[in-house]
């Protein structure tokens, strides 16, 4: 069976998920076709060689529905042999996409596969797919709160101060800025230029590095509101009975960022690469889909990352570096609080709270990016994965070759 | 030129110089919907429709109600899901009908218009009512575990809009004339029923061809639109508040929400239709049987004091001076509603500050419960109050409540002191909730007119009074007392003599359970839930810090003497102890109890609890601590039955529910045994029992019924 391969790993900048951001005025199909040529043009391959685009995108309606994978190929000016399907499976989009390219790889069913996502926040905006999550009788059903309380009761049941997140954020904003001053993402940062070839954006613009836990501290919680006033923490009692009251630590500051942004990765089996003189990165070595409890929603990371460790027969000391979505910043503390991971292994580059997270799209980010630290830090193996609305958790490890 | 007809629900006029029919619901007795409702409306606007010149129709009422529902008798029977379709269905299709014929059809409201009567209204083009401070309109469906079935969940939202719509129909809202008005909930008031039919003409000639407005092209319901990120916020927001406020127990808002939302985003003939099966899983399931048992069967029977002695024809009840001896929280409160109710009131107390403190609470309750009066009118009420040091003051009081503590000797001393002032025939009455009235009445100079009345705090508002019949109180006292009753608007339940009667017995084993399950190690927070899972109004260590935990142990010392020492010598009576002798944690008033407090405000519970209690309990969990809380009352209820306490089943459940908040979802501690195999329950007391203590022995009763597979409501549906 042949092993997936990755050849090579492009995203746009993240620019600022609302209507000043320097992406606003570009079209999500654009955004996505930016990444696609990018992956084509620097790597030198006839696009009839790719056998298809799959991308991530989670709020698919208005312009970001009609299958945005396929027009964003031919937008691309991709050969009409390359097909695309678009798919949903909320923040790990990106990810799940890479997954399943690969699989197609691995399973020598294709041998060229585009695994990506794209995500315009600004133009687009979160939950405006509506869907069954909102109707009432969903609620009395199934039951499901808001990510935001999930965040907060996450805390809650962690331990986890007001204090303790917003420091955990603000090391996120550090290394994010210590990461883009020594140019760690030069390699996959392609800039988004408009069609006179004048650049738009080719920088993360969502970063404060200014940051500093007394700025954050002056943030009201962004979901008490919601949760105190209007009732919403009383959803979660059913299911979590012995917490008496959520703290709400929660916010902006300490969350991850609304933004636009494309990412696109090549997969290959190893001779499609050598016949096409494409040097292999990385391999996939497993990958791994979960469902958790969808009340708490965020902690779906932990059973999936037990799930593909034992698929893969390897331990959590086997992993060098961690990339774990900074949805709320309690996600990642509960991450490192379940399996004593060393935080330094953890999102060596900062994470969403200080890049932005854009939801189709950030799983794929996630993997280039994961692959551009344990190339700079010489390392040989890593584990992406993110938690996911609706109780989730998708994961993947790569080894470098 | 006039014509008329007539069927079994409708008087019919059409007048032919104006064109207009008059459709007059005129049922025997009262107009309630059922088949016979149904096929005389479809008859009589199917007559109307084939009146040559017809300009409109109005729809009134010959009786003083307009529609007040449904057949709730029907209702209760029903179990199969095709046949309440069906029916559900004719009648909304009668209903669409109704706003779909070629003329306008107004409404004419003289008198009350809820649930199924108000749909018919809104089923109109026009809704004008009088403007008489009886009326009211509303959807109170829920109130009974039902859901507006006859179109309201489809058309109140599209009226008015999803937030006001879905606060009106979930809460069960009934809206006087004035409020009816301002939420859109009618058209236009007149101020004399002789202003109707004329309103309803006027409209008539002045709108020849309506529609409604959600048969209108480019309709647009009020506020947030369906599918909207506002709409999808607003029931986000309303579903939690739901669960916020009933903790998931109650079925009826819940499939009430999810009607007004999927509709909304039908074709309205679907929408009916979605309405109708969500209201049939309502009508077969067990919990609107339920409901509509105790909160509409029993608590009726109870208002008008069913199978109860009444006072013979022409008889009066001579009941006009009152005095109330106690000018506490509950003393001020009674003299404030019996001054309301009409009755001449003295108010006495033993010192100055009790009594001013009293008269203040009474002004109070005044200015805050008669704003709709003027000056004058508050006056007069305040009026009817005498408080009073003195004994003479008493003087020819007709009835004398005593309202003292809770304590037999001073009690005693009090009525020895006050009973002499009784007039002739007076009645003495005790506000005890626990004392013996043959023990209170030992001193009294005739024990055939001594008797308990036992209400609840705030006596303002809480409707149950436990009536307490003494071993030598007489038939002729208990119905004057029952008048007296009706007329300060209270609901009764009548019970025989026995310590701590009905309502505090269960009541107290409720919060005792409580302070024990404390006591064994269980998560005080868990414990709380449970209760609330368990659909207990109020979790137990709430309202145990509510009437204060030196009552519970005042009472408990009481209790000492009748039940004897191992019903006190508890845990959770140690508990209670510590609690407030090493900690000062007297409950909610002294601002801390289980809980804490900040300004008055509960802010969770005492983390000091952990300490006090030691060992981990063998089993928890929020199931098996709604099983103790529950079973606990049970119990007790089905001992105060057994013993003649309670003269029957009915008294249990309304004294349950709306005396000490017992899961009104339930029906009341007798149906929620119904509910389960009675073999199961006693053999879970038993193991309870052995584990717990001697409070769970099933009663003899229970054991034989369960024996003997026996129900408590063996005619249940």
């Amino acid at each position: 069976m042949p092993e997936a391969m990755i050849f090579d790993a492009v995203r746009t900048p993240r620019g600022k998920g609302k209507s000043s951001g320097s992406l606003y005025t570009v079209r999500p199909v654009d955004l996505l076709a930016t990444a696609l040529r990018a992956i084509r043009d620097r790597n030198h391959i006839d696009s009839a060689e790719i056998d298809d685009v799959i991308a991530g995108c989670v709020t698919q309606t208005g312009e970001q529905g009609a299958c945005i994978a396929r027009f964003a190929a031919l937008t691309a000016g991709f050969d009409l042999r390359t097909a695309g399907v678009t798919l949903n499976r909320f923040c790990a989009s990106g990810l799940e996409a890479c997954n399943q390219a690969a699989a197609m790889v691995a399973a020598g069913f294709e041998d060229l596969v585009i695994g990506g996502g794209v995500e315009s926040m600004s133009r687009v905006p979160m939950g405006s797919d509506g869907g069954a999550i909102w109707d009432p009788q969903t609620q009395w059903e199934v039951g499901s709160v808001p990510q935001g309380v999930s965040a907060d009761l996450l805390a809650t049941l962690r331990g986890f101060s007001r204090h303790d997140v917003d420091s955990f954020a603000v090391e996120s904003q550090r290394k994010a800025a210590a990461a883009i001053e020594r140019g760690a993402f030069a390699k996959s940062l392609v800039p988004v230029l408009d069609r006179n070839g004048l650049t738009m954006l080719d920088h993360d613009e969502f970063p404060r590095a200014d940051t500093s836990v007394e700025a954050l501290a002056k943030l009201k919680p962004s979901f008490e509101l919601m949760g105190r006033q209007f009732g919403l923490d009383a959803l979660p009692k059913p299911v979590y009975p012995q917490v008496e009251r959520i703290e709400h630590v929660h916010h902006a500051g300490n969350s991850s960022g609304i933004v636009d942004g494309a990412g696109a990765i090549l997969f290959g089996s190893r001779e499609k690469g050598e016949a096409l003189g494409l040097k292999p990165r990385a391999r996939i070595k497993a990958v791994a889909a979960i469902g958790s409890e969808p009340m708490l929603m965020l902690d779906g990371p932990i059973p999936v990352t037990r799930k593909i460790l034992q698929r893969a027969g390897m331990q959590i000391s086997d992993i060098d570096l961690f990339e774990v979505n900074e949805a709320f910043a309690a996600v990642p503390m509960a991450y490192l609080q379940e399996f004593n991971v060393d935080p330094a292994k953890l999102n060596v580059n900062g994470g969403a709270i200080a890049l932005g997270h854009p939801l189709g799209a950030t799983g794929c980010m996630l993997l280039g990016t994961l692959l551009d630290a344990l190339e700079e830090h010489d390392k040989t193996t890593g584990l992406v994965t993110l938690c996911i609305g609706g109780g989730m958790g998708v994961a993947t490890i790569i080894e470098r070759v | 030129m006039s014509e008329a007809h007539q069927n079994g629900a409708l008087r019919c006029e059409f007048d032919g110089q104006t064109g207009v029919a008059t459709l007059t619901l005129a049922m025997p007795k009262v107009n309630i919907i059922n088949d016979a409702f149904a096929e005389g409306l479809a008859d009589g606007l199917q007559w109307a429709l084939a009146q040559a010149g017809l300009k409109g129709i109005i729809l009134t009422s010959a009786h003083r109600d307009f529609c007040a529902g449904a057949d709730i008798d029907k209702i209760y029977r029903m179990r199969d899901p095709a046949a309440v379709f069906e029916a559900t269905t004719q009648l909304s299709r009668l209903y669409r009908s109704i706003e779909l014929a070629p003329v306008p059809v107004v409404a004419a409201l003289n008198g009350t218009a809820l649930g199924g009567g108000y749909e018919l209204a809104l089923a109109c083009h026009r809704r004008i009512a009088v403007n008489d401070p009886r009326l009211k309109v509303g959807l109170p469906e829920v109130q009974l575990g039902l859901l507006p079935g006859g179109g309201g969940t489809a058309r109140l939202p599209r009226m008015i809009g999803i937030q006001a719509a879905a606060e009106a129909i979930l809460q069960g809202q009934e809206f006087r004339a004035a409020k009816a008005l301002q939420a859109g909930l009618i058209d236009e008031l007149v101020i004399e029923r002789d202003g109707l039919l004329p309103a309803a003409h006027e409209w008539i000639t002045q709108h020849p061809k309506p529609k409604q407005p959600w048969d209108q092209k480019s309709f647009r319901i009020p506020g947030p639109q369906p599918g909207s990120a506002d709409a999808r916020n607003l029931f986000m927001a309303a579903s939690a508040m739901l669960r916020k406020k009933t903790a998931g127990v109650f079925k009826a808002p819940e499939a009430a929400l999810s009607a007004i939302q999927e509709g909304l985003s039908l074709d309205f003939d679907r929408a009916l239709e979605v309405e109708a099966r969500y209201f049939v899983g309502l009508v077969v399931g067990d919990q609107s049987k339920d409901m509509i048992r105790t909160l509409w069967f029993f608590r009726q029977a109870a208002l008008k004091h069913e199978g109860l002695p009444t006072l013979a024809a022409g008889q009066h009840p001579g009941i006009t001076k009152v005095a109330i001896l106690g000018a506490g929280m509950m003393g001020a409160g009674l003299a404030y509603i019996c001054a309301d109710a009409g009755y001449e009131v003295v108010l006495k107390d033993v010192n100055d500050d009790a009594l001013a403190r009293g008269v203040a609470h009474f002004e109070a309750e005044l200015s805050k419960r008669k704003r709709h009066l003027d000056d004058a009118g508050r006056k007069q009420i305040r009026a009817r109050l005498t408080p009073s040091l003195e004994l003479s003051a008493l003087a020819g009081a007709d009835l004398i409540i005593e309202a003292v503590f809770e304590n037999l000797e001073l009690k005693h001393r009090v009525s020895q002191e006050a009973e002499p002032q009784l007039s002739q025939t007076g009645i003495w009455a005790s506000n005890t909730s626990a004392i013996p009235i043959g023990d209170l009445a030992a001193v009294s100079a005739h024990a055939d007119r001594f008797i308990g009345l036992h209400y609840f705090s705030p006596v303002e508002v809480m409707p149950l009074l436990e009536i307490v019949r003494g071993p030598d109180t007489s038939d002729e006292t208990l119905a004057r007392c029952l008048d007296f009753t009706r007329r300060i608007g209270k609901l009764p339940i009548v019970v025989n003599d026995g310590y701590a009667f009905y309502t505090t017995r269960v009541f107290s084993s409720y919060i005792m359970e409580g302070a024990q399950l404390v006591a064994e190690g269980h998560d005080p927070v868990l414990i709380e839930w449970a209760a609330r899972q368990a659909g207990m109004v109020v979790a137990p260590l709430q309202v145990f810090d509510e009437v204060t935990l030196t009552l519970g142990l005042k009472a408990s010392s009481q209790g000492r003497k009748y039940l004897g020492d191992a019903a006190v010598d508890t845990d959770a009576i140690r508990l209670i102890q510590t609690l407030v002798e090493d900690h000062q944690r007297e409950g909610k008033a002294g601002g801390a109890g289980f809980y804490d407090y900040k300004d008055g405000r509960r802010t969770g519970l005492w983390s000091g609890l952990a300490d006090l209690v030691h060992g981990e309990p063998a089993q928890t969990g929020v199931d098996y601590l709604a099983r103790r809380l529950l079973l606990v009352q049970a119990v007790q209820a089905v001992h105060c039955l057994e013993q003649g306490i309670l003269r029957n089943e009915r008294d249990g459940e309304v004294g349950a529910i709306f005396g000490i908040g017992f899961a009104p979802n339930s029906g009341g501690p007798f149906a929620w045994l119904d509910r389960q195999d009675l073999r199961a329950v006693v053999r879970e007391l038993d193991e309870l029992r052995e584990r717990c203590g001697v409070r769970y022995t099933p009663p003899a009763k229970l054991r034989e019924m369960a024996e003997n597979n026996l129900k408590f409501f063996p005619d249940a549906p």
